[in-house]
């Protein structure tokens, strides 16, 4: 009994926050990472600011305004002077000391709501979530109902019956009634969190349940609870406002919302007394909108995809070093890039995620490019595609991608357009991700379709028909939602969709991770059998090089946003060149060779925020001597490119990188 | 089907919950007011209007308290409300009937207006992320969001009736206007919606800015965003098809989950404005302590926030193809 919820497609905090791996201390530091973030966010700062005055207000009342607030004492309905800033009332009070005296109460409603309603929603929302089946589907219920019952009509009706009711039964019924959106929250967070690893190895450690929510689940959830409590907050002050604008509140109480009941009940706008009425809304108005900013940051700082970054120009922009129309002339070649530099904006600074890479790509030839994660080596290939933007928000900070002779780092987005698809087209990891879930396949193949053709219907769906029958896909499936194919079907439906226009050039990011072994064999056949057929031109990406050995004709490996190693497929397999690459080939088995121990590659790529001034892979290499802390440049060996000191003396360095 | 069974289950839940709580709660307030009512009116009231009471509250004098909530359900589910205290000896249901179109044409325009235009500039705002205007929006409804809906409405009236004299100031139609389609009357009515409605719109529709503004960036980052940029599509293409119609998804269920929020600020409109629908009966049956009516109101309420979110249900099975998915 659930609804689909607002957060569950938020991406845990704790994963999110913190830019390091995932783990114990990412969690740890979380908490210390959401203060500097409100230090620097405006509107937490002013929310912040607003609360701190009101703290003030509600906390030395006496000092800000010396006068008793229920003294009628004053001449009757005063306008604004020096002595009373805001007038008096009908009765004869002073409206500011009334304000400052009424802070107290909404703050501290605020506040214990806040708290009841918030210490509800984590007891429910978390049991829920963690304890899952029938425990679960009884509280969601109990919570999902309170959520539509409308609650102010039902505080209404419980005042109604409990006229003047005290500041305490006030503060129980919010509270008691305005937890259930934070437990939502809380709940479907919770969900999310279970089958993390860290939970799995605290409950294989055997901790207990009360052990693990208290010390592993509620960390992470900074700051879901602190938007729970600020959300309760606000409409705490809203509401009790209300209740005593209406008169169900006890009218003898300092409060904000008392004085608008008494100013509308002598119609204090109308007679002259406008800011008895108008202050008091516009306390209510700036304490909630304060709590309302704080939390509009919170979430902006644990959501990280709602702050926008730029990364910042210094200076001018590096030029493209190579005049374009003469490689232009080159017809042998597809695809030149270079010198393609891309950087990405983060809170610390650039990082610069693929450095001054080259490359060449004949038509109709298959290059792999291969590394681990976090090389750099998907935002090669968006930069190439002219795809970066969130949420990759990279930028091409200098090079060249010269696409059939056409610079296509200096086309416009519209110049752009026209040759998308046509001429070269996009598939990507994972189908369930890149296909629109909301729009069946004929629909999201007919859609490229009308873009660049002026074919008709029938036209499009013939072709949608026979792209289909390419990848041996059923055309039935054009009337098929994305959701109800197969994982391998939707993967090869994304194919049938690149080869709509049979371009020229398929750009392929991992296209075969999300399968298991078997299927994964059989796309790659489909895939080289299409290519030799059609003769489009492939840049394969892929974390695993074993993969693409029996397909590719060229390899490039990429290491900390550099080329490596670059050089045709068979000859870089047999002999590689780049310590790197040979510990890369050590971590595959061979099903053929003979038994070999897997060492793989120990330690981890470094930070590419400051990488290493000397050569990259240096701290993980085994053959690492006092030269590699000079950055080395690109050598060539028979044909090969390779960025090792190690073939310094053999030959010389063909560019310097 | 199940996932329609199961909606319709949590509907007839939640409208039982609210049944049982307008039965509960006078029995359980400190004192038990029900039964202290009664006793407060036993000889001031003729014998319909004590017979309105216990059916309001579901009392006989000598009932257990189970077999009194049977005879109470019994009397719900016949449309039994009883009779009005405040309009006697007029029955609640007649003058329920009366309000309600005021409420539906002023509350409910201006909540689907506010739905519609929130979700329409959240969207455009997170399109063009990074503008001044997108830059400026966000802390303005943040703001204006957390406004108590009643401190507008005077300020409304302020500003327009007694400064400008622009709108009248409360009621739904000059008494003198003969109620009737005509034209008269209809642009009468009209032109006292108009400060109300306003005020609905400008602190209701806030929230749906920024819930649909964050889901649009959300979304946007999604590959099959950028797998429709890769294609080549016009932008409004993506924007509309692509990023706005995924987006809108969570904002529906937002909009079921706010509702009952906005209602609650538009009986304040109500009551500021002197209008004449649910909400300000539901004040004055509170004020003059008309408890059948009251009740009867507040389980109208219910019922209209739950037909609201049944329409985003369905809109949401339009929309999205997975949810209508058997099993």
């Amino acid at each position: 009994m659930t609804l689909p919820s607002v957060a569950d497609s938020v991406e845990p905090v704790g994963a999110t926050v913190g830019s390091g791996p995932p783990g114990e201390s990412t969690r740890r530091r979380a908490g210390a990472d959401v203060f500097r973030s409100l230090t620097r966010n405006r509107k937490a700062l002013v929310g912040l600011g607003l609360l701190l005055g009101f703290a003030v207000l509600a906390l030395i009342p006496g000092q800000i305004a010396p006068d008793d607030p229920r003294a009628k004492v004053y001449p009757r309905g005063l306008g604004p002077s020096l002595h009373h800033l805001f007038g008096t009332t009908a009765y004869g009070e002073d409206v500011f000391s009334q304000l400052v005296w009424g802070t107290r109460q909404s703050l501290l409603i605020a506040v214990l709501v806040g708290g009841l309603a918030t210490l509800i929603a984590v007891l429910v929302g978390v049991s829920a979530g963690y304890l899952g089946g029938t425990s679960d589907g009884i509280l969601s219920l109990i919570t999902d109902v309170i959520l539509v019952i409308p609650i102010f009509p039902l505080i209404i009706v419980i005042a109604a019956y409990e006229r003047n009711s005290g500041f305490l039964t006030l503060v129980i019924v919010l509270g008691v009634l305005g937890w259930s959106y934070g437990a939502r929250q809380l709940r479907s967070q919770t969900l999310s969190l279970r089958r993390r690893d860290f939970l799995e190895a605290a409950r294989v450690r055997g901790e207990r349940k009360s052990y693990i929510i208290v010390n592993e689940i509620l960390p992470t959830m900074t700051s879901l609870i602190v938007a729970s409590f600020l959300g309760a907050a606000v409409y705490a002050v809203l509401f009790a406002a209300g209740l005593q604008f209406i008169g169900l509140g006890d009218p003898n109480s300092q409060s904000w919302g008392t004085m608008l009941y008494w100013a509308q009940n002598n119609e204090a706008l109308g007679a002259g007394m406008p800011y008895w009425a108008i202050m008091p809304g516009v306390c209510v108005a700036l304490l909630g909108a304060a709590f309302a900013l704080v939390n509009y940051a919170f979430d902006e700082i644990s959501n990280p995809a709602l702050r926008l970054r730029r990364l910042e120009h210094k200076g001018a922009q590096e030029l493209p070093s190579a005049p374009p129309a003469q490689v232009a002339a080159d017809t042998e070649n597809l695809l030149q890039v270079r010198g393609l530099t891309v950087a990405y904006a983060s809170d610390a600074g650039p990082v610069v995620a693929v450095d001054n890479v080259d490359l060449d790509l004949k038509r109709g030839e298959f290059l792999g490019i291969v590394g681990e994660s976090g090389c750099g080596k998907s935002t090669l290939l968006y930069a190439i595609a002219r795809l970066l933007g969130a949420p990759l928000a990279g930028e091409i900070t200098s090079g060249q991608v010269l696409f059939k002779g056409r610079d296509m780092v200096s086309l416009t987005d519209k110049q752009l357009r026209h040759i998308r698809w046509r001429e070269y087209s996009v598939v990507m990891q994972s189908a369930m991700n890149a296909l629109n879930p909301v729009l069946t396949v004929e629909a999201q193949m007919r859609d490229a379709l009308e873009a660049h053709s002026d074919m008709t219907k029938r036209e499009m769906r013939e072709r949608s028909k026979e792209a289909l029958r390419l990848v041996s896909i059923d055309p039935v499936h054009l009337l098929s939602y994305p959701h109800q194919l197969s994982g391998g079907m939707r993967q090869r439906a994304m194919i049938a969709m690149a080869l709509l226009f049979t371009p020229d050039l398929i750009i392929m990011d991992e296209p075969t991770s999300a399968l298991d072994v078997v299927a994964q064999r059989s796309l790659m056949m489909q895939i080289k059998e299409l290519q030799e057929r059609l003769g489009f031109a492939v840049i394969f990406v892929t974390h695993d090089m074993s993969l693409v050995s029996h397909f590719s004709d060229r390899l490039l490996v990429m290491y900390a946003a550099q080329v490596a190693e670059y050089g045709k497929t068979r000859q870089l397999f047999d002999h590689p060149l780049h310590p790197y690459t040979q510990g890369l080939l050590e971590a595959f088995p061979s099903i053929r060779g003979e038994k070999v121990r897997l060492t793989g590659i120990p330690g981890q790529p470094p930070d590419l925020l400051r990488p290493p001034s000397g050569c990259r892979f240096a701290a993980r290499c085994p053959l690492a001597n006092e030269r590699c802390t000079a950055a080395p440049p690109l050598y060539e060996v028979d044909g090969e490119l390779v960025r090792c000191v190690l073939y310094e003396r053999e030959r010389e360095a063909v560019a310097a990188t | 089907m199940r996932f329609v069974l199961r909606r319709l289950g949590f509907f007839v839940v939640t409208l039982w919950a609210a049944i049982t709580l307008n039965f509960l709660i006078p029995r359980l307030m400190p004192g038990n007011a029900a039964i202290a009512m009664m006793a407060r009116y036993k000889g001031r009231l003729n014998p319909q209007a004590l017979h309105a009471l216990e059916i309001a509250f579901g009392v006989h004098a000598h009932q257990s308290l189970f077999h009194a909530y049977i005879t109470y359900l019994g009397n719900i589910a016949r449309g039994h409300f009883g009779t009005s205290l405040t309009f006697f000896p007029d029955t609640v249901a007649h003058q329920v009937l009366q309000a309600l179109p005021w409420t539906l044409a002023l509350v409910g325009t201006t909540t689907i207006l506010a739905f519609l235009l929130g979700t329409f500039i959240g969207l455009v705002s997170a399109w063009r992320r990074g503008t001044a205007l997108d830059g400026a929006l966000p802390p303005l409804f943040v703001i204006t969001s957390a406004f108590p809906y009643f401190w507008l409405a005077l300020l409304a009236i302020w500003l327009f009736s007694i400064k400008l004299g622009w709108f009248p100031e409360s009621g739904g139609y000059e008494v003198t206007t003969t109620v009737g389609w005509n034209w008269t009357f209809v642009s009468d009515a009209f032109n006292h919606s108009v400060l109300p409605a306003a005020t609905i719109l400008v602190t209701a529709i806030g929230g749906w800015i920024l819930t649909m503004r964050n889901n649009m960036i959300t979304v946007l980052t999604e590959d099959y965003v950028r797998m429709a940029r890769a294609k080549g599509l016009k932008p409004w293409r993506i924007m509309w098809t692509y990023a706005g119609r995924n987006a809108i998804l969570p904002n529906l269920v937002g909009f079921a989950m706010s509702l009952g929020f906005v209602v609650g600020g538009a009986i304040l409109v109500e009551f500021v404005f002197n209008y004449p629908g649910v909400g300000w009966m539901f004040l004055q049956s509170v004020e003059n302590q008309d408890y059948a009516l009251m009740q009867a109101l507040f389980l109208l309420i219910t019922v209209a926030v739950l037909l609201a979110i049944l329409a985003a249900d369905v809109a949401t099975a339009f929309l999205d193809p997975r949810t209508r998915e058997p099993g």
